[in-house]
């Protein structure tokens, strides 16, 4: 479960210095908004890479995704980065920067998809046409695990270190906040968080898990570690 | 004993010959991983001091050197390959050092690896071929070395003695939970061609070595005979089923249930049929401080004609690395008995054993290690042979490795 909580709105002056969003065009009605979302968990600590997506009720958004591909590398025998969050109909790039071959796949409805053995660019983009969750693997190394969340929005972020993530040029209006995270089955994410912003205003919401997260996805085998060289 | 107690050096002469055949065509870097081909080229010094001859010269000392013996010598050194015919279709093959057998080189592994794309979150595996079975926690590097210490524990060391299986295994496995965290594996397999396994364990008793034997190799016995522990007398296939699972990469769990389904009636001879049968454990923990630990356990009987034997041994290791160093601690407990037939058991090896390695990697490529190992063990067969009933060895093994791989960094 989940606990959020409104902290405080900005003044316009304020809203004048942020950016828009990857992918948002300017000549909305009104004075886009911001979102700044701080992730804990239930001991209070900061938890990062949550994904937040805000989907606008009532109306169909049409903006386009970002043209230029996405990138999910793998670099290290690990998918880099561990959670790729996209906008529907955006293009994925899998370039392998190992000089060892992997072989991605995955069977998530949403994208099923092979890239057979490869080292380097050697697949070109895939294009991410469905929403949902797509878990990626690789046939050689088993231990490798990766995401792509695939959302029906152009506003999404995810949490740094400090456990806070930010959603800007927010169109005035109501949404509906989701969090995602791996760390937590299905059945226990939050429940969706209904907003209203207003023009120009700088929301603040707190995100507290109630649940026990599951540890973050590593490949640190802590004293049974291969050296480093 | 006479055909294991032929000149070493004169068999390492060709050996190291066809060794560096091998290696010339590692000066060739390959365009891509498809077929990588791995050398191993290991120098090492051993100084042992036990009263007793090796196993492997016919005596009953539990090392692969003794006085005799001592040096330098070349046999850990290896060569691996591994190729993909398909996408997922691997064949995987290592070829191992042994100077004290007749052709000198011979295959430890060699199979054929399955590994079909994953349609669900199970995922199949098949290998075919002459394998490891997984039980051992140890010796998980290139191989079938251990990235801990130069000697294997007593299990493995008898694993790589006279276990393997020649045949069929499938796995499955799939990870479950929140972000993947816990994992499970299962497998099954029948195999042939490991009808004496147990002839060796029941003859000497335990051993802590880092020889495996090759999957055409022979073995010394008791009275001067040799025997080839991988052949096939009374057709009747072996089987093992096992289980695994996983928490993070923090935690593992594996158990074995082993049986070769030997006929123990089948042969005259020492090194025919024996029945073997065993339950193997694993367990592998990361402990706070950067500490891992590794325990493994078996226990089982192997039977043939009418002498049955039961067996047990268990290890713990202690490791932490330190950047490019790495020092480990190991613990063995062995146990051999003898069913008797009035009732009642004879004890047939009985011991203890200390391990302590320090392994430096200057480099992915070079290696250096320092191992210490004494094994105090009891045996009645000492007592008749004029030893005292308990027997302290040591000995001490200073290594350098050298990987040279076509496999471009």
């Amino acid at each position: 479960m989940v606990t959020i909580r409104r902290l405080s709105t900005a003044s316009i002056a304020a809203i004048a210095a942020m950016g828009a969003a990857p992918g948002v065009t300017a000549g909305e009605i009104g004075q886009p908004a911001r979102l700044t979302v701080e992730v804990t968990d239930r001991d209070g600590q900061p938890v990062g890479d949550v994904v937040i997506y805000a989907t606008k009720d009532g109306a169909d958004d049409d903006r386009q995704p970002h043209p230029a591909p996405a990138i999910m590398d793998q670099i290290g025998t690990a998918f880099v980065p561990h959670i790729l969050v996209i906008q529907v109909g955006s293009l994925v790039d899998f370039p392998n920067s190992d000089n060892i071959s992997h072989h991605v796949y995955s069977f998530s409805e949403a994208k099923p998809l092979e890239l057979p053995l490869y080292r380097g660019t050697t697949h070109p983009p895939l294009v991410f046409d469905v929403p949902g969750l797509v878990i990626l693997g690789c046939n050689i190394h088993d231990e490798m695990l990766g995401y792509i969340l695939v959302v029906d929005t152009p506003y999404f972020s995810q949490s740094n270190v400090d456990g806070q993530a930010k959603l800007v040029g927010l169109p005035p209006g109501d949404y509906s906040i989701r969090v995602w995270t791996p760390r937590l089955r299905e059945n226990s994410l939050p429940p969706d968080l209904q907003i209203a912003l207003i023009d120009a205003e700088n929301r603040q919401i707190s995100v507290r898990f109630t649940e026990k997260l599951s540890p973050p996805h590593t490949s640190d085998r802590g004293g049974l570690s291969r050296p480093v060289y | 004993m006479q055909a294991c107690q032929t000149n070493r050096s004169l068999r390492t002469r060709p050996c190291l010959a066809g060794l560096l055949l091998c290696l010339w065509t590692l000066s060739a870097p390959a365009e891509n991983d498809a077929h990588v081909l791995t050398a191993g080229i290991e120098g090492s010094f051993v100084q042992t001091s036990t009263p007793l001859t090796s196993w492997l010269e016919g005596g009953l000392g539990k090392l692969r050197n003794d006085e005799n013996t001592d040096g330098l010598s070349l046999y850990h050194s290896f060569m691996n390959y591994s190729g993909r015919l398909t996408p997922t279709l691997n064949v995987k093959a290592t070829l191992i050092y042994n100077p004290e057998q007749s052709s000198g080189l011979d295959f430890s592994e060699a199979f054929l690896e399955f590994r079909p794309v994953p349609r669900t979150a199970w995922r199949a595996r098949f290998r075919v071929g002459a394998f490891y079975p997984h039980i051992t926690m140890e010796n998980i590097d290139v191989a079938w070395t251990s990235p801990y210490t130069l000697s294997s524990s007593t299990i493995n060391t008898w694993l790589a003695e006279e276990v393997r299986t020649v045949g069929l295994e499938s796995r499955f496995g799939r990870n479950f939970g929140a972000n993947g965290q816990h994992g499970l594996n299962v497998e099954g397999a029948i195999y042939w061609l490991n009808d004496p396994t147990g002839a060796l364990l029941s003859a000497k008793g335990w051993s802590l070595h880092d020889r495996q034997t090759g999957i055409t190799g022979e073995l010394p016995l008791r009275f001067g005979t040799t025997f080839e522990p991988f052949k096939e007398l009374d057709h009747r296939a072996g089987y093992y089923v096992g289980g695994e699972y996983r928490y993070g990469k923090r935690l593992t769990f594996r158990y074995h249930h082993y049986n070769n389904h030997g006929d123990p009636t089948q042969g005259p001879d020492w090194g025919d049929t024996w029945q073997t049968f065993f339950d193997a454990a694993g367990l592998q923990l990361s402990l706070p401080w950067d500490v891992g630990l590794i325990g493994q356990w078996i226990d089982g009987r192997t039977i043939w004609q009418g002498f049955d034997a039961g067996f047990d041994a268990w290890s713990t290791l202690l490791t932490r690395p330190f950047g490019k160093h790495r020092v480990s601690i190991r613990y063995d407990d062995f146990y051999l008995d003898q069913a008797l037939l009035g009732g009642g058991v004879q004890e047939l090896d009985r011991g203890s054993a200390w391990t302590v390695a320090w392994l430096f990697h200057h480099s992915q490529k070079l290696r250096f290690a320092l191992e210490w190992l004494e094994i105090e063990s009891t045996r009645p067969q000492f007592v008749s042979a004029g030893f005292p009933a308990t027997v302290a060895e040591t000995q001490i093994i200073v290594s350098v490795r050298y990987l040279l791989s076509n496999q471009p960094n």
